[in-house]
């Protein structure tokens, strides 16, 4: 018993610092307590190490739900772009519909508003036409008075053929005839003049009212040409806001594929910490296997050899951590080795 | 024609990362928790244009998996990087002596393995 207090007392000292001075013998510890001490320790480790296993579940298990909703992110952002670039063709030959469709109504409208003045010239020449037919009238006017004097003429040579008895007979006749043609032409000149006046009457009377509606609807065109233009500026106002709009979301769209890329490689991290806890787990089983040879009575193994073996351990630990420099602690290089290379 | 990578990873995060990241980018996946499962599909037939693999996998390491791999019909010029967490040249150099085609240290971004996997794959 002595034996084993001294032996266990040593390993204390060695693996704890414990007083150099040798409790009293008297009252010796429990030879079981530098086991119980291990014992509680030990299982301090395994409560540790239920928990680090947990944590590396609860990690992994959180990484994965990150992972599944940036996807959805993604996958409804690329839906997002899929429809806008869709609608984009469709929006673009609608645009030209409207555009061509626009153009031709502005060109009738230019037609349009020319009218006023070719309508004008048109009246200027149908007002030539009024004035032609005014002098004509005139002429009208002139055949009657030369009617008129023929007529006049015609009887008083009746009246000189009668007094010249029957050598004048033949100078009645030719007299009667002249009265006859006064009288057809003084008949024909008044069915000139009717005419010329009616077709005064229906030239003037139309153009009056063709000048008065064609006035009122000018106007409307006049109006409808300006609205149509407003649209086309409004639309062209509109069809550049969309297209700015557009290419804004796909620049969003861009730099949330950007992000989301290197949200997926740091999510990564998950897999370098875990393997990093797993390199824990495996250096504190081998320490706690040391303490526990250490620890048993039916071991030879001593301080200096616990000691070695622990160091062993520490320097395996520590030159297998080398071999993992690569978080976000160190650049490319810390290592002396690059992240990428190709053969 | 979309490209096919096969990536073998035994964490479960680092195979939908870079699942959801090469797809992402336009690839098409095969994806395997082990090398040995990876072999399996290799033997059954499947043809993919590069392959990603881990190196510490609990049954078949990345390392016997690219000796492996090489061994399978139409597998001998296909390019294989291995992405782990070791950089040690040592094992790089094990690695390029059965047959890997490049080595990467995770983790590794998205825009990083995309122009990587360009570079070993032009055209991708």
């Amino acid at each position: 018993m002595n034996k084993l207090h001294t032996k266990l007392w040593s390993r204390g000292r060695a693996l704890f610092g414990w007083s150099t001075t040798e409790p009293s013998r008297a009252v010796p510890p429990p030879p079981a307590g530098l086991q119980d001490l291990l014992e509680t320790h030990l299982q301090l480790d395994r409560a540790i190490d239920q928990k680090l296993v947990e944590v590396v579940d609860d990690t992994e298990h959180s990484a994965l739900s990150i992972i599944k909703q940036v996807r959805g992110l993604y996958d409804s952002a690329y839906l997002l772009v899929q429809y806008l670039e869709n609608s984009s063709p469709q929006a673009n030959s609608l645009g030209s519909d409207i555009v061509n469709s626009v153009s031709y109504l502005v060109e009738i409208g230019a037609f349009i508003q020319e009218l006023p003045a070719k309508m004008t010239r048109d009246l200027h020449s149908v007002q030539s036409v009024v004035k032609e037919i005014t002098e004509l009238s005139a002429l009208v006017g002139s055949v009657h008075a030369i009617s008129m004097q023929s007529h006049l003429l015609a009887i008083n040579a009746a009246i000189e053929g009668s007094r010249a008895g029957p050598g004048g007979a033949a100078f009645r006749v030719v007299a009667d005839e002249m009265r006859l043609l006064a009288s057809n032409s003084s008949t024909v000149a008044s069915q000139i003049s009717e005419g010329l006046r009616r077709a005064r009457s229906v030239v003037e009377g139309g153009m009056s009212t063709r000048i008065s509606e064609s006035t009122k609807a000018l106007e409307d065109v006049s109006q409808a040409v300006a609205s149509i233009q407003k649209l086309q500026e409004n639309f062209e106002d509109m069809s550049q806001y969309f297209k700015t709009r557009f290419a804004v979301i796909t620049q969003h769209n861009q730099n949330l594929s950007r992000d989301i890329a290197e949200v997926l490689g740091h999510i990564q991290y998950q897999d370098v910490v875990r393997q990093c806890i797993e390199r824990l787990r495996a250096a504190i089983v081998q320490r706690n296997a040391a303490l526990q040879t250490a620890a048993d009575p039916m071991q030879t193994l001593d301080a200096a050899q616990l000691q070695a073996a622990l160091t062993q351990i520490l320097l395996d630990f520590v030159a297998q951590e080398e071999m993992h420099k690569h978080s976000a602690r160190h650049d490319d290089q810390a290592s002396g080795e690059p992240k990428f290379e190709l053969f | 024609m979309a490209k096919t990578i096969m990536i073998v990873d035994d964490s479960s995060t680092m195979l939908m990362s870079l699942r959801n990241s090469l797809e992402i980018a336009g690839f098409k996946v095969l994806s395997a928790n082990d090398g040995q499962p990876a072999l399996d599909q290799l033997l059954a037939g499947a043809k993919p244009d590069l392959i990603i693999t881990d190196i510490n996998m609990p049954n078949m390491g990345g390392i016997e998996f690219i000796a492996k791999a090489r061994a399978v019909s139409g597998m001998r010029f296909t390019p294989i990087l291995v992405l782990t967490t070791e950089s040690q040249q040592a094992k790089r150099d094990d690695a390029k002596k059965l047959g890997a085609t490049g080595w990467l240290v995770k983790p590794v971004s998205g825009a990083d393995l995309t122009r990587i996997i360009k570079q070993v794959l032009p055209g991708a």
